[in-house]
């Protein structure tokens, strides 16, 4: 008999695992002006939105420039369209790292991290419509009704196993392993929608594939700079909430062949402007995060798109300087003398020369350097330190 | 059944013991063997040592709670170690000592450090300027930094030099708020007073 109970209620569970539940206020989508969320759970969900949001607005980590927040909004709208994009906020928080995520009240957290390493505007383009897709399609609100089901039942399981005397552990584990099966096909559901999104927008929907393989082979470039093995999977594990990037990249591309749009035009221009100024810090702070492979990746893929520009051959010096092995300080100097004659100016490039020369033991050259660097910025906050540099 | 329940309350109170246990009181006067190494300094007044050590290198001291102020005593990192014990060594590995290093590198092994280590996504170094730490060249920086975790801002400051191929280095640090300069002095008397 309790057998039988457990059989009926896993028969529910396993009915409503992954079933897309039907959404309250279904007729209103949630991008409408003035929206109203309507069940408990959805005033539920919003109200705890509302609150992070109201901590984005005071957060330190909030980049506040309106130039890049209204370009951000403009490739949303010219995405999802001018309808849909209206009631949405953006905010680029300052994270280096690749993420961006969409609360169910509109708010949208883009790190700077990503706008990092997007490398067009097609491909930010992708990253916004799919999570505006999670947005439109009540992704959070499904999401933890399916949480809640799945370990309601587990939970009742587990009861009524100990009451039977029978072992449920492997009925508990499908529970939870429904969960993040559910995850992945919601992330798999908003990258459809998203793409279309892409395709309707006039953007090359190639975008969409591409990033993930950027993405990839930063992932790749990392492990070998940490000496591991380079590891790209097809199947996502068990508990993984996306599927993997190697089958996104692939299902993507597959939809686009389809489309075969690659001649579109991807925007790169528009890109560069809108995130040049914020370009410079957030490779610094890339820099000093102690990942060469994944950092050289990312400033190659720069220069593949407008050359070996001085600013970006300072932060490769810097880059080789930091990590600091014989060799590498021998190639700072020379990646600091190439950023000097493409012209990058800052004193900062004198001083971390000098710097390079003196640990690789050319004493006169380096005293030359940071010389140079204290004539040129006299009221710097390091000039005593770096005078104690020539004395030493 | 007595025996029992001796047992069961000494466990209950070991149980319960971890979270101050070891913590230990630093009194004022002079303090050797810091970070067991041969680091000593003088302390202005009352500190606590923390049992917890964020690294083979370090011993912590604190005068309210880590959060509001924290002196971090690194004693002797030699080449090739990292200044904190990795929390993910295969993907998040620190950058580590290395022996040409100069002076001027030592801020920013701490801000990358720092970086990586507690998710600081902000972290200016301000002022730095030479000094002498225990007969030997050394620097002196200021800097401050928000943590993801709490976004306080907090201010710091630090002294090191290598010595002997290894790295000494003493920093200070407390929100900017109040905390900071509550005991800012103190720290003062403990880096002018470090000797090796």
């Amino acid at each position: 008999m309790f057998s039988l109970l457990i059989a009926g209620l896993l028969g529910a569970a396993a009915g409503g695992v992954g079933a897309p539940s039907s959404p309250a206020n279904a007729a209103l989508p949630p991008f409408t002006v003035g929206y109203e969320p309507s069940t408990v759970d959805e005033r539920g969900i919003w109200m705890e939105a509302d609150e992070r949001e109201r901590r984005l607005g005071d957060s330190k980590l909030t980049v506040r420039d309106e130039a890049l927040n209204r370009y951000l909004k403009d490739v949303l709208c010219r995405t999802v369209g001018q309808e849909r994009c209206r009631g949405v906020r953006i905010y680029v928080f300052d994270v280096p790292a690749f993420n961006a995520n969409m609360a169910p009240n509109g708010t949208m957290v883009v790190w700077s991290g990503t706008l990092l390493r997007v490398q067009n505007e097609a491909e930010l383009a992708a990253i916004l419509a799919h999570e505006f897709a999670h947005f439109e399609l009540r992704h959070s609100l499904k999401g933890y009704k399916q949480q809640r089901r799945a370990s309601d039942f587990a939970a009742w399981v587990a009861v009524l196993g100990v009451l039977v005397n029978t072992n449920t552990s492997g009925l508990q584990e499908s529970l939870l392993g429904s969960t993040f099966q559910f995850s992945r096909e919601q992330e798999e559901a908003a990258d459809r929608l998203g793409f279309q999104y892409l395709a309707a927008a006039n953007y090359p929907t190639v975008a969409a594939s591409q990033l993930w393989r950027h993405i990839m082979a930063e992932s790749d470039a990392t492990a070998i700079g940490h000496g591991r093995k380079p590891k790209q999977r097809y199947n996502a594990g068990f508990f993984d909430t996306h599927p993997t990037d190697l089958r996104r990249a692939e299902y993507l591309a597959e939809e686009s062949k389809k489309i075969g749009d690659s001649g579109r035009d991807a925007r790169i221009e528009s890109l560069r402007t809108a995130v040049a100024s914020h370009l410079p810090g957030w490779l610094d702070a890339q820099i000093k995060l102690n990942d060469f492979g994944g950092t050289e990746y990312l400033l190659q893929q720069l220069a593949s798109q407008g050359g070996w520009t001085g600013e970006l051959l300072f932060r490769r010096g810097e880059l080789y300087r930091l990590r600091g092995n014989p060799r590498d300080i021998v190639s700072s100097v020379q990646f600091y003398r190439e950023a000097l004659a493409a012209g990058y100016a800052q004193p900062a490039l004198r001083r971390n020369l000098g710097m390079s020369l003196l640990r690789s033991g050319q004493k006169t050259d380096a005293q030359a350097e940071l010389r140079e660097y204290l004539r040129l910025a006299p009221e710097a906050n390091d000039t005593k330190a770096i005078q104690a540099l020539l004395t030493q | 059944m007595n025996k029992i329940a001796v047992v069961v309350a000494a466990l209950s109170m070991a149980a319960c013991g971890p979270a101050f246990a070891g913590n230990s009181l630093v009194s004022p006067g002079v303090q050797k063997g810091i970070a067991k190494s041969g680091l000593s300094a003088v302390a202005d007044g009352e500190w606590n040592r923390l049992a917890r050590r964020d690294g083979k290198f370090i011993e912590l001291w604190t005068r309210d709670g880590d959060s509001l102020n924290k002196v971090t005593f690194f004693g002797g990192v030699p080449e090739g170690q990292s200044l904190f014990r990795e929390l993910d060594k295969k993907n998040r590995p620190l950058p580590k000592v290395i022996s040409n290093m100069l002076i001027t590198d030592i801020p920013t092994l701490l801000e990358s450090s720092y970086r990586i280590q507690f998710s600081v996504n902000q972290f200016t170094v301000n002022e730095q300027e030479p000094v002498v730490f225990s007969g030997y060249n050394g620097i002196k920086f200021s800097f401050t930094f928000t943590s993801e975790a709490d976004e306080v801002e907090r201010r710091g400051e630090a002294v090191g030099a290598f010595i002997k191929n290894k790295l000494y280095l003493v920093t200070y640090e407390a929100p900017a708020i109040y905390f900071f300069d509550k005991d800012l002095s103190g720290f003062h008397i403990l880096a002018s007073s470090l000797k090796l």
